[in-house]
């Protein structure tokens, strides 16, 4: 059984689940066959001496079977179909639950509508399995190799003529199985090629239009569809038609038993009745096995979505343990990070100082962004360490850590849901009240209270019906209601209006106000004032200090201020 | 049959192939009933052990006819999905083909991921089903007819007692379907949680650094528990007939035993009997599977509409609100007239009555809250909505009368967001004129202060966007946008300012190149920096759908209205200290 959740990556209580299903579907193939067996007797009452039994006897025998039958499928049905939405539920939960745990990192590398995929339909597609495909198959597999070896153990012949041509048919369905993945990958990398060109006209659409480029990339889009089609085929060629052409041999099987049959019957080795009884059972295991086989190709795609979801369960969640942290000076001592091979970070050492402001500035690209997503662990350090309090971050569980930081990100994700449930993020069991007040203090109530219905309002999908400063005044809001003693900011830039601006800069000095503050600061001129300023350069310090202390000491500072002013200053 | 007709509409040249799937369907159904109608006769000649020697002969054409049924089926099944992919790949060029000609306010409406998983679900969609639609036909349909002819050849109460199968098996089977509108409701249930899906992962940071599990987003949870309640729901109500369906279907043939009591009570010859009975049992294994197959087919041909359906009313909303186009190639000079526009997006009013003069060759800047509709006025401009009222005109003729070459090579726009080809620096540039000499496009690089980003990599201009390694901030992306629009060297520029400080330590770079953009030409700016802006020709100040302030610099300061006001705020917000 554990082997079984392994495979196939199920709950606890997917597994268990399955188990009962399978059970229960090798009792529906065991009463179809009892039915077959009252009908052999009744042949054998005919062939026999042509004189009948009792009809009441056939009459109880059969009501007794139908009777039973029915009770074996409704435990099937209730045991497979039921039990598995419940499964294919948990199995939601449960992803969308390891997803949280993993470092942004997984993300950056995947694909978000893959990882979507993965959580819906890939689910979806296993539910749809084990509902169908896995429970059965399991279930009549171990009934047809008890008939088989039945059979076999009566007659030899016959049984070897049943057996080769559904042994066959299985056997090119698993030989193929192997081609077929190469052809699944193959396709499936041309297809991400093509959802490439494709996404491209549709973002490119304004630029396309612009430069007159309609005609051009109307027939590069051909061109890729064209190739998809032939791949298409010819991977479905390797996979679909293999599993076809072998189901269709089983039907084959039929042939063959009658060829047998027929021989022996011939030779006088084998009576008419047990050449019936044959025949009825070789037609009885075909059908298992074509029913079996409609879903046999399923059970192969699914191949491929079980991995992706074995992957996501497999990758090492952030670890740690509950921590009480008392102060919150942060201490970054010989840090070093690189994505994959290139390198981000080379040996940064500073702190930042308990209700104090640190800035963090420097060229683009120098490693400002970086440094903020290690400090709040949403990606995870290579070498060096970030301490909290005196307690390694490494060691700090996600849970106990993101109950003390806060963080202002500079793109603003929003749920679609109401104005009141997308504050509330910042603290689940906040009162309406305590919302409200989180919203005057991020000078959001005004905006709020002039939408249709205030509070309740939703805000469509990441906040599409509100402007860029409203959804950045939301996301503040949501940092006031947490009021965490260590705060994240990654400086809006721009593309504001003036009148959000300032909205905004009221409420972050508000905000930062006795809290370990850690800023990302594109305009030079907002962190005169700021307690330690650290300049990055290149993945380095270039120098820590004031700004005083930065224009006596550091090239590079004094650079990016006289640019500030410059950029400040233009006029067109 | 409306599918088939949907289907054939979209593969034109196939109809020869479709009709060969059709032959192949009826000629497999027809190999499978004559081997049934050979396994009859062994029946009988074994049973009564009469005829033997005719069993090697009865039992080559049983073989044979065994084969063809495989052969047969297999080319129907490789003919069908060729079919299906052509299908698949028309109709996606047909998405294609109205999506690259969409106006722009198609493209506000969805996101970029949802337009082309629109197209690709439902493409692909099509092709699965139609791949099995037509196969399944000879199951479906084929397999019981030819059967019910064979059975009334055999013996006409043997056909009597299978369409008397069949019927109560498709009673029963009718009521296992459920209600039809489930599957609506099913769709629907998905689409809802695969939306949320995206939320959660695409918000993934901020679930992390405020600790919102999937419970505590409480749409989220709702959507998968309302998937799982639905489809349980469904599947508790198809219980009881699915389980009678089956039942009916594996012990039907147990009702022969009493009824061959009383056939041969009356005197039938028990062993014929048992022949016909056999057959029966043998053959009622089909009419289940031609069952089973038809709730496939149900499924797969509802499927196989809707989204056929789907993507033609997404081609259809494509093709709404799509700009007329004239064959003017130049009007007689640039000037730019709004004559009573009135515009809403939705509901959503912008502009009521809204009219305006903008003379050629001078700069315009917009300035104004954001919502108050600058954005929409400049996209107006560029053609990029259809005003629901009034007319907009260039160079005194309205701007349906301009061809689309000519309105596009009139108008040079440098919005958020700049996209790049993925091709060569110097290819991205030259495609904003592909007449321009090596030298024309190195200088448009150069006026765009492209020299530092050519620096960073060995190939200089041959470098390839997007290749391995090749990595560009977003106001390195800009300014390369913006040397191609320096290359076009069209007389109107429609830029929005706030490009430049998305990326604020490129930005003084972008200011100088929109400099070199804007020389010489008729300019509307989305302004943003207000300190940047006092030198335009005109400042227009828009609020709420109105042009409440309109003047040079100088003029509005002295008024002390709006603009006065913005600059002030603005001065102080630049003045701002954190922790001040």
């Amino acid at each position: 059984m554990k082997k079984l959740q392994k495979t196939f990556a199920l709950t606890d209580k997917g597994a268990r689940g399955m188990l009962i299903a399978s059970v229960a579907s090798f009792c529906v193939n065991i009463m179809y066959m009892l039915a077959m067996m009252a009908f052999f007797y009744f042949a054998q009452d005919i062939l026999d001496d042509g004189h009948l039994g009792h009809l009441s006897v056939y009459l109880l025998a059969s009501a007794v079977i139908v009777l039973l039958m029915y009770l074996a499928l409704d435990w099937q049905y209730r045991s497979t179909y039921n039990a598995t939405y419940m499964e294919a539920r948990d199995l939601r939960l449960s992803i969308a639950d390891t997803l949280k745990g993993l470092p942004l990192g997984y993300f950056a590398k995947h694909d978000l509508s893959d990882l979507a995929q993965t959580l819906m339909q890939d689910v979806l597609d296993m539910e749809h399995a084990f509902s169908h495909a896995i429970p059965q198959a399991i279930g009549a597999g171990v009934f047809l190799c008890m008939m088989m070896a039945l059979i076999l153990a009566s007659n030899v012949w016959i049984g070897l003529a049943m057996l080769v041509p559904i042994a066959l048919s299985l056997g090119i369905i698993f030989f193929s199985k192997r081609y077929q993945k190469a052809c699944v990958r193959r396709f499936y990398d041309q297809s991400r090629d093509n959802i490439e060109i494709i996404q491209d006209a549709i973002e490119m659409q304004q630029e396309i239009h612009s430069y007159n480029l309609v005609e051009e990339k109307r027939s590069q889009v051909h061109r890729a569809i064209r190739t998809a089609e032939k791949m298409h085929m010819s991977a479905e060629l390797g996979q679909g038609i293999p599993v076809t052409t072998a189901l269709s041999l089983v039907k084959l099987a039929i042939t063959t038993t009658i060829l047998a049959i027929s021989w022996l019957l011939l030779r006088g080795e084998l009576s008419p009745l047990l050449g019936v009884g044959y025949l009825i059972a070789v037609s009885r295991m075909t059908d298992s096995v074509e029913a079996v086989g409609l879903n046999i190709a399923e059970l192969f795609y699914i191949d491929v979505r079980v991995d992706r979801i074995k992957e996501l369960k497999n990758t090492s969640i952030q670890k740690g343990k509950a921590v009480r942290l008392n102060t919150y000076d942060i201490e970054v001592e010989g840090l070093h990070f690189s994505y994959g091979e290139n390198c981000v970070l080379h040996d940064v050492n500073f702190t930042a100082k308990q209700g104090e402001v640190t800035a963090l500035v420097g060229p683009s690209g120098s490693g400002k962004t970086t440094m903020i997503r290690l400090l709040s662990r949403l990606y995870d350090y290579d070498q060096g360490s970030i301490t909290i309090g005196g307690q390694l971050l490494k060691d700090i569980s996600p849970d106990s850590l993101y109950g003390q930081i806060s963080m202002v990100f500079q793109d603003v994700t929003l749920f679609n849901g109401t104005v009141m449930e997308n504050i509330r993020i910042g603290r689940k069991d906040a009162s309406d009240e305590e919302v409200r007040e989180a919203a005057r203090k991020a000078h959001c109530e005004e905006f709020i209270l002039n939408l249709p219905e205030g509070y309740q309002s939703l805000i469509g999908e990441n906040g599409s019906k509100l402007s860029g400063g409203e959804r950045q005044r939301l996301s503040i809001a949501r940092a006031f209601l947490k009021n965490a003693p260590i705060l994240l900011l990654d400086e809006i830039s721009a593309s504001l209006d003036v009148e959000n601006e300032k909205a905004i800069q009221e409420s972050l000095n508000e905000l930062v106000k006795n809290k370990t503050v850690v800023i990302i600061s594109h305009r030079m001129k907002s962190i005169e004032n700021v307690h330690k300023i650290v300049v990055f350069e290149e993945g380095r310090i270039n120098a820590v200090g004031t700004h005083s202390e930065l224009m006596a000491s550091s090239d590079l500072y004094r650079r990016l201020v006289h640019k500030s002013a410059l950029t400040a200053g233009y006029v067109y | 049959m409306g599918v088939y007709k949907k289907i054939k509409a979209y593969v034109p040249d196939m109809e020869g192939l479709l009709l060969l799937v059709l032959l192949l369907v009826i000629g497999s159904s027809a190999f499978l009933i004559a081997e049934y109608r050979r396994i009859y006769l062994f029946l009988e000649i074994i049973l009564q052990a009469q005829g033997l020697e005719y069993l090697t002969l009865l039992i080559a054409m049983l073989a044979l006819c065994a084969l063809a049924y495989t052969i047969t089926s297999f080319l129907a099944t490789l003919v069908s999905h060729f079919i299906a992919f052509r299908l698949e790949a028309n109709l996606k060029k047909a998405g294609m083909d109205a999506l690259l000609e969409a106006p722009f306010s198609f493209f506000d409406k969805y996101p970029s991921g949802k337009i082309r998983k629109m197209l690709d679900d439902n493409t692909a969609l099509t092709h699965t089903s139609v791949a099995h639609l037509l196969p399944d036909l000879a199951g479906v349909l084929f397999i019981p007819l030819f059967g019910l002819i064979l059975a009334a050849r055999v013996d006409w109460r043997l056909c009597i007692f299978m369409l008397v199968t069949i019927i109560v098996g498709a009673l029963i089977g009718k009521e296992m379907m459920g209600e039809s509108s489930f599957m609506a409701e099913y769709m629907q249930a998905q689409e809802e949680m695969g939306a949320h899906a995206v939320e959660y992962v695409r918000n993934m940071g901020v679930v992390k650094i405020f600790d919102a599990n999937v419970k505590s987003l409480k749409n989220f949870y709702d959507s998968i528990s309302n998937y799982s309640d639905k489809v349980l729901r469904y599947s508790l109500s198809c219980r009881v007939p699915y389980v009678s369906f089956q039942t009916f279907f594996n012990s039907i043939f147990l009702l022969l035993i009493p009824l061959g009591f009383y056939f041969i009570a009356k005197g039938e010859d028990p062993i014929l009997y048992l022949s016909k009975a056999v057959f029966y049992v043998l053959f009622c294994g089909i009419i289940f599977m031609a069952f089973m197959k038809v709730m496939y087919f149900g499924m797969h041909s509802y499927l196989a509409s809707s989204s056929i359906e789907k993507i033609e009313s997404l081609i259809q909303e494509m093709q709404a609100d799509k700009m007329q186009h004239g064959d003017l190639v130049c009007g007689e000079n640039v000037d730019i007239d709004f004559d009573y526009v009135s515009f809403s997006y939705g509901n959503h009013q912008v502009f009521d009555d809204l009219s305006l003069h903008l003379e050629g060759t001078k700069t315009y800047a917009l300035v104004g809250s954001s919502g108050g509709g600058k954005s929409t006025l400049a996209k107006l401009i560029a053609g990029f909505y259809l005003p629901q009222e009034g007319e907009i005109r260039i160079g005194g003729r309205a701007l349906a009368d301009y061809s689309e070459h000519a309105l596009t090579n009139m108008i040079a726009m440098v919005f958020q967001n700049a996209q790049l080809f993925k091709t060569s620096i110097y290819e991205n540039v030259r495609i904003g004129n592909p007449e321009a000499s090596y030298e024309e496009v190195m200088e448009a690089l150069h006026l765009a202060r492209c020299e530092d980003i050519l620096d960073k990599f060995p190939e200089r201009e041959k470098t390839v966007i997007g290749a391995k390694g090749i990595h560009l901030s977003g106001g390195e992306r800009q300014r390369i946008a913006i040397a191609r629009a320096i290359l076009k060297n069209a007389p109107i520029i429609v830029l929005d300012e706030a490009s430049a400080a998305a990326d604020p330590e490129n930005e003084y770079e972008i200011q100088q190149a929109f400099s070199h953009l804007m020389q010489g030409k008729t300019v509307i700016m989305i302004a943003h920096r207000l300190s940047s802006i006092w030198q335009a020709d005109e400042i227009l100040v828009i609020e709420e759908g109105k042009i409440q302030e309109r003047g040079s610099h100088q003029a509005l300061m002295e008024k002390n209205g709006r603009y006065a006001y913005l600059q002030g705020l603005y001065a102080q917000a630049n003045e701002w200290r954190i922790g001040a």
